[in-house]
């Protein structure tokens, strides 16, 4: 059976669409939708450079928020210090997130499994507290930042509703959408088969003539230049960088969202980051059904995250996003 | 042929995209209005506050919000304000500026607060300040001492109450001066704009120090950084040692000094002198350790129970706030409601977020508070109060004022300098009821 092949500009076309159809629909949400719509937006692209590295090259990372949190200072730094444009800024912190990313790839590529993910957690955890021994870097305040009001052509257009927040929607938005468009052509590319055959049994993958360890080196790359991009978008979003913005709880988070969009699904991402932002405030909304008591409050989102998890572990292990859940949904249906 | 068709999708997609930015501009035009009527009905006033109920700064300052909210349940119990009853929507932020941005987007576009009230911390409240100017969202009383919180081009909407860092290490400075001249110095700050400010103070005042111990916020829960501070005050044996940090982060100093038998006078900072708060962080015997520090205060010594202000907030905590120990904080935390309640009150019925930033600037500066020290509002000033005085920790862990009086410091956050005065306090309304 011939499989249907893959056109990249039909599904830039599609993305395009889906890209259309959200900016529209922008205009009808409040402003704290919006904000959510950015933070969906900036987790789509960090649980994607989690899904390609681990869906797809097999190594696993549990550092990724210190990755973050080197594009995302590294923007600030630039934009706040040294007067960057905003744009340029964001390049910036997704250069020096990928050059780290690169440095970090060559030693990751000789190790696997659970050692990788016991350095990329020492990563995690040192890290961003690295930012408290430089002055420049603002200490444990961190660096504040605002990049100011939307291009004056985009308000004249849209006028005054067009606030601070849709605009960030906007960025993150389309640079999420073009994310997803250029990992599912890379993945569709010679790069991504190379991957896959070196996951899925790396003596073979040698065998056959793929460079195994260039390849994780380039995975891992690839991987550290989107989790970087999204530290950048995520430190516009805040305004703010400092060592509590990327915190431990950030990489697993990613992680989490990974393995609920299903680690091998890239468009179960946006799942991921959808519920990585709902699941806080539904949870919210119920400690106040609770009584609003303090301790409730404070413990149940976590309570509510991991237990979401165990039950995608046990009985959902491809993840949310996959086909298992409708051909479950189906067959129960069937039965009833 | 296979050009042509790629073309053809190009075009395709290029057209869908114009089609829909043109849909978009089509859009009516939803303007932002800062400074509209949100939060107030017929019969209920709603605002927020930020401050951390858990985390490593909690302690004593998970008090705060709550003792606002038993002093809002007192007002309306009595009427309200102009017949509305006040409802506090409390939030944690953990002393997190990144939790603390997305809290205060949550009271402001999903809660539609009027203003936000007492929120508490310098980094968290510079985190939201686009955002709070964006909307015009009055900021009001917050709990942070930084200088910079004056500038009313930056912070438009912002309100502080707390004397500034500045003055208070100015004041701290002048005191030593006149106290222990001659004698080393060493001090252990908060390394941010806390301490930066303070530590600009004490270069106004002249202080020199022997040793000057940063530490990052949050990290005093360490005990290996708690080590290194306490080694770097044992090599440079200081006469007296300034702490200006949080209650906790003064509990671990004080804990640390006594286990490794460092001795030295303390003199401890406004924010991190409460005895309670010690109490609970290091444990009932931790006040022990407070015996004969120095401390300072702006508000009366919350176990003066012969201060009208004391008294009545006392009454008000055991009835609403039934359970909570009466403390520094809960004595703050009714303060700032008492405040906010003249605030609402001075606004008038008309209530909107502009009329109540333009009552506080016209007629703040006349309410009653517990402070000792004036208030300085008007239309070019948006500090609060501007003074301390000084005082000796008891074996309770209770302060009492140098000399058995109240004796105020007051300054500015300049240059200028400190002088001691006699307070001129409004008198306390009658059962804590604001009648302005």
């Amino acid at each position: 059976m011939r499989s249907r092949r893959f056109s990249p500009l039909v599904h830039g076309a599609l993305l395009a669409l889906i890209g259309a159809v959200l900016l529209f629909l922008s205009g009808f949400v409040d402003e704290l939708r919006t904000y959510q719509g950015a933070q969906v937006a900036v987790y789509v692209i960090a649980i994607s450079s989690i899904v390609l590295l681990t869906g797809y090259s097999g190594q696993i990372s549990l550092g990724h928020g210190a990755i973050m949190a080197i594009g995302g200072y590294a923007a600030a730094l630039s934009f706040a210090k040294w007067n960057f444009p905003f744009e340029i800024a964001i390049l910036f912190g997704v250069i020096v997130g990928t050059i780290s990313g690169l440095i970090l790839g060559v030693a990751a590529a000789r190790l696997s499994g659970p050692y990788l993910a016991g350095t990329t957690l020492a990563l995690a955890v040192g890290l961003p507290t690295l930012a408290d021994q430089f002055k420049i870097l603002g200490g444990e305040q961190g660096l504040n930042f605002d990049i100011g009001d939307p291009p004056p052509w985009i308000v004249k257009i849209e006028g005054s509703s067009f606030t601070q927040y849709k605009w960030f929607f906007w960025i993150t938005m389309i640079l999420a959408l073009f994310t997803l468009w250029a990992i599912t052509n890379l993945l569709h590319s010679s790069f991504g088969r190379n991957w896959r055959a070196s996951r899925n049994n790396p003596v073979a993958a040698g065998l056959a003539g793929i460079n195994v360890a260039r390849g994780k080196v380039f995975a891992f790359t690839v991987s550290s230049s989107l989790a970087s991009l999204a530290g950048a978008l995520f430190g516009l979003l805040l305004g703010l960088v400092t060592p509590s913005a990327f915190p431990l709880s950030l990489s697993f988070a990613i992680v989490t969202g990974a393995v609920l969009a299903g680690v091998g699904n890239l468009a179960g991402s946006v799942l991921g980051a959808v519920v990585l932002v709902a699941l806080p405030e539904l949870s919210g909304s119920l400690a106040t059904h609770l009584g609003n008591s303090q301790k409730v409050s404070a413990n149940l989102p976590g309570l509510a995250m991991s237990l979401l998890l165990i039950i995608v572990v046990l009985f959902l292990p491809n993840g949310l996003g996959s086909a298992q859940l409708v051909k479950k949904l189906r067959s129960k249906l069937k039965t009833t | 042929m296979l050009v042509h068709r790629r073309t053809k999708r190009g075009k395709l997609a290029i057209t869908l995209v114009a089609t829909a930015a043109l849909v978009i501009n089509a859009l009516p035009a939803h303007a932002l209005n800062p400074y509209k009527a949100e939060g107030v009905t017929q019969s209920t006033i709603t605002l927020g506050i930020t401050s951390p109920l858990t985390g490593a700064a909690a302690p004593g300052y998970n008090k705060v919000p709550y003792a606002m909210q038993a002093y809002f349940n007192y007002i309306n119990d009595n009427g309200g304000v102009n017949g509305r009853k006040i409802n506090l929507i409390i939030k944690d932020d953990a002393y997190n500026p990144v939790l603390s941005k997305s809290v205060t987007n949550d009271l402001v576009l999903q809660n539609k607060v009027l203003a936000i009230v007492g929120s508490l911390g310098t980094a968290e409240n510079e985190a939201t300040t686009r955002f709070i100017n964006d909307h015009g969202v009055p900021r009001l009383f917050i709990n942070s001492g930084y200088s910079g919180f004056a500038d009313q081009v930056k912070y438009p909407t912002t309100y502080t109450v707390l004397p500034s860092y500045v003055m208070e290490a100015k004041i701290m400075g002048q005191y030593i001066k006149d106290n222990f001249a001659g004698k080393s110095v060493a001090i252990i700050y908060q390394d941010d704009d806390f301490g930066a400010d303070a530590l600009k103070g004490f270069a106004v005042a002249g202080t020199k120090f022997v040793a000057k111990i940063p530490y990052a916020s949050g990290s005093q829960a360490d005990p290996t950084v708690v080590g290194k501070w306490i080694a770097g005050l044992a090599a440079a044996k200081p006469d007296l040692t300034i702490m200006f940090g949080v209650s906790s982060a003064s509990a671990a100093a004080l804990g640390g000094a006594y286990k490794a038998g460092f001795r030295t006078q303390w003199i401890l900072g406004s924010v991190g002198g409460d005895g309670t708060t010690i109490a609970t962080v290091a444990g009932p015997t931790a006040v022990g350790l407070l015996y004969g520090a120095i401390g300072t205060s702006f508000l009366p010594a919350p176990t003066d129970t012969t201060d009208p202000y004391v008294a009545q907030f006392q009454a008000i905590n055991t009835k609403y706030n039934a359970g909570v120990a009466f403390d520094n904080n809960v004595l703050q935390g009714m303060n700032t409601a008492m405040l906010t309640v003249e605030a609402l009150r001075a606004a008038g019925t008309n209530l909107t977020r502009a009329s109540l930033l333009k009552a506080i600037a016209k007629s703040g500066s006349t309410f009653a508070s517990a402070g000792f020290a004036p208030l300085g509002y008007s239309a070019t000033s948006h500090v609060g109060y501007n003074g301390y005085w000084f005082g000796t920790y008891g074996p309770t862990g209770a302060i009492k004022p140098t000399g058995g009086t109240y004796t105020l410091y007051t300054t500015d956050s300049g240059s200028g300098a400190v002088s001691k005065t006699v307070s001129k306090r409004p008198a306390m309304p009658a059962k804590g009821l604001p009648n302005n």
